[in-house]
């Protein structure tokens, strides 16, 4: 009788699955099965390393054997880091047809700049052992912070520099803030953030100068502070795919939320054109997702050029990104073919993602 | 039937004398090589006399039961315990097996693929049986069919075994004429688990509703179980090893957290 127990309503876990099954079987295809396994079974995380903290943590990591993601690349991959940024190879938007370019040659890798701060350690490729909760420093600060590591990739593709304006609209609970302040001053948002920020960073740089937390409606930004972040990250909430694979509480796929759910992508886009809105000419934005789901990653970013330029005059580029997953291709999973972004994929020996990343330029 | 070919044999071995000699050895049909190893075997064994005389009495009976010289030494080196049992002990055992359906041919391929089977004392066999019919719903057809397929289920724990028959009826919704055609209990609940689960998360297994239907179609338990890893992996599951490999390592780990939290039967 052990196994007779059949629960006889839908738990929201199962709502999700059938949901997934239905879609992505499509939209995945032979690849789905990899990736649904892999989502059912435990997660691995990244330790964000605290440039604050001052333990002599990165040896402490190195010993128990986990290794830098930025220094376990793809030896074909060239790599300048925190050198002079060149333009990286991007294509505008015609319409709404969508294309990049698709050469991967040395010349356009060599483009990719990324912060050497923002170090975060994973155990290789298999390896299951997982981190110690971080202690705290003599000052009490903790030394890393575990996030799923593929959440760390939008935040080095946003290419935060010294002295760059950064807006990060979706904040909490601050993982991405984390790893953007590591390289300097952000401007974002909550209560949850605050206290996250509270473990990691020192007090005197959680300023209001350096950092100020609102928790105005991200879609509103675009009314009152527009053309003025150098860096925009639009880290929206979506439908949370491994979160609403494995917890029943509070899950998006629960019958009370079925509305909420189905207007995702249009509170998606809202966001985005918030961001685009709020970054200068000239500025970076960055749209990123834990969803596998094409409606809220490919399609939103489609629409947002489209009604940026249709509505408002403004004419975004898309950054290829390629640089930065050919380099990294020996820790994560991307989905091969991405018309538009790129997105790291579930797999049971890099138990990372999913996250989808796609970054914008604003030309004008 | 069987009374007298037991007494035909008996003739050639001279009732009345227990002496294991090298020359009623060969005497039996065992050519001087394999005469020479029992001899030796027999001796080695604790007890002396007494157990040769019990060495006679298991070959008459090995004999018997239509076994070749060769594949009694075979059997008797996988289970030397044998040259000790009581003649009276191994005929109730065998008779028992007989009266369970093990009939000639498949008592024969039984006792020499698992000798270990006419060790068991008769009243395990019996509680095993009875474990079957009672608690797991095998038919007496099926009981026969399990004991001569995987005759080493007479001495498992019956609360694993429950174990396993319960996970593989509920979880997996198999009825028991598949799992007596898929040879289950040949398998650890560990191997039955790990495919299992492994089919399942990747979407390719689905338990049965309270109506035993499912949207996809499951593939048969047969079909899990009776491959090798590279077939099981290329042909039913379509994944990597190194997926399967660190799933299993992963499988483990929440098995021993379960364990932890609430406790379950199979620990040992
Ligand atoms: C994917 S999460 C962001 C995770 C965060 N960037 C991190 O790395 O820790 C999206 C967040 O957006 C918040 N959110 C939802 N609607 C919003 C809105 N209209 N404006 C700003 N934030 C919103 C949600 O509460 C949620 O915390």
């Amino acid at each position: 009788t052990k196994w007779a127990a059949t629960p006889t309503k839908h738990p929201p876990t199962s709502l999700s699955l059938q949901h997934f099954d239905a879609t992505y079987s499509v939209q995945l295809g032979q690849l789905w099965p990899s990736v649904r396994a892999a989502m059912l079974s435990e997660r691995k995380y990244g330790a964000l390393l605290n440039n604050f903290s001052h333990d002599a943590i990165l040896a402490e990591l190195e010993a128990q054997g986990c290794r830098n993601l930025l220094s376990d690349t793809d030896t074909k991959a060239h790599l300048c880091l925190e050198q002079e940024s060149e333009v990286v190879a991007g294509v505008e938007y015609s319409g709404v047809s969508i294309s990049k370019t698709s050469d991967i040659d040395g010349h356009k890798l060599s483009a990719l700049h990324l912060s050497p701060h923002i170090k975060c350690f994973v155990f290789p490729r298999g390896d299951i052992t997982r981190f110690k909760p971080a202690r705290p420093d003599v000052c009490g600060l903790l030394g890393y912070y575990l996030m799923d590591a593929a959440s760390v990739l939008p935040c080095l593709a946003l290419d935060v520099r010294e002295g760059h304006n950064v807006l990060d609209l979706c904040a909490a609970p601050g993982g991405k803030t984390l790893a953007l302040l590591q390289t300097q001053s952000v401007v974002s948002r909550t209560l949850r953030l605050r206290r996250v920020l509270n473990s990691y960073i020192p007090k005197s740089l959680l300023t209001d100068q350096n950092l100020r937390i609102t928790s105005f409606d991200g879609t509103k930004w675009g009314d009152f502070e527009r053309n003025t972040f150098d860096r925009v990250l639009v880290d929206v909430p979506c439908t949370t795919d491994r979160h609403s694979l494995t917890e029943d509480e509070n899950n998006i796929f629960s019958k009370s939320r079925t509305s909420e759910r189905r207007r995702l992508p249009q509170l998606q886009l809202e966001l985005l054109m918030a961001g685009i809105a709020a970054a200068c000419p000239g500025g970076e934005i960055l749209y990123s997702t834990c969803t596998l789901s094409q409606i809220q990653n490919q399609s939103v970013v489609e629409q947002a050029v489209y009604v940026a330029r249709e509505n408002h005059g403004i004419n975004l580029q898309v950054v290829d990104l390629r640089p930065l997953t050919h380099m990294l291709r020996k820790t994560f999973h991307f989905a091969p073919d991405l018309h538009l972004g790129e997105m790291v994929i579930p797999h049971l020996a890099a138990n990372f993602g999913p996250i989808y990343m796609c970054k914008l330029r604003r030309l004008s | 039937t069987n009374r007298a070919s037991h007494q035909s044999h008996g003739l050639r071995l001279q009732p009345g004398d227990p002496e294991l000699s090298l020359l009623s050895l060969l005497d039996m049909g065992f050519t001087d090589s394999q005469a020479q190893r029992i001899y030796e075997d027999t001796s080695k064994l604790r007890g002396g006399s007494a157990a040769c005389k019990h060495a006679l009495s298991t070959l008459t009976a090995l004999f018997v039961l239509g076994l070749n010289p060769s594949s009694v030494l075979k059997l008797l080196e996988k289970c030397p315990e044998l040259y000790t049992v009581r003649e009276s002990l191994l005929q109730q055992r065998i008779g028992n097996l007989r009266k369970l359906g093990l009939v000639e041919g498949s008592l024969q391929r039984v006792v020499s693929h698992f000798p270990q089977i006419i060790t068991v004392p008769v009243k395990t066999v019996k509680s095993m049986v009875m474990f079957l019919r009672e608690k797991c719903l095998f038919t007496v057809q099926q009981v026969t069919d399990i004991l001569r397929d995987t005759p080493a289920v007479v001495l498992e724990n019956t609360d694993k075994l429950e174990y396993k028959f319960q996970y593989v009826y509920f979880r997996m919704g198999v009825k028991q004429a598949e799992m007596v055609k898929s040879r289950l209990f040949r398998y650890t609940l560990d191997e039955v688990r790990s495919r299992h689960s492994f089919m399942e998360r990747r979407g390719l297994y689905q338990t049965p509703d309270k109506k035993g239907q499912t949207i996809i179609i499951n593939p048969k338990l047969d079909s899990i179980l009776n491959v090798d890893q590279d077939t099981f992996l290329t042909d039913v599951a379509k994944a990597s090893a190194e997926e399967y490999e660190v799933f299993r390592r992963l499988l483990a780990r929440e098995w021993q957290e379960e364990e932890r939290l609430h406790g379950t039967v199979e620990a040992d």
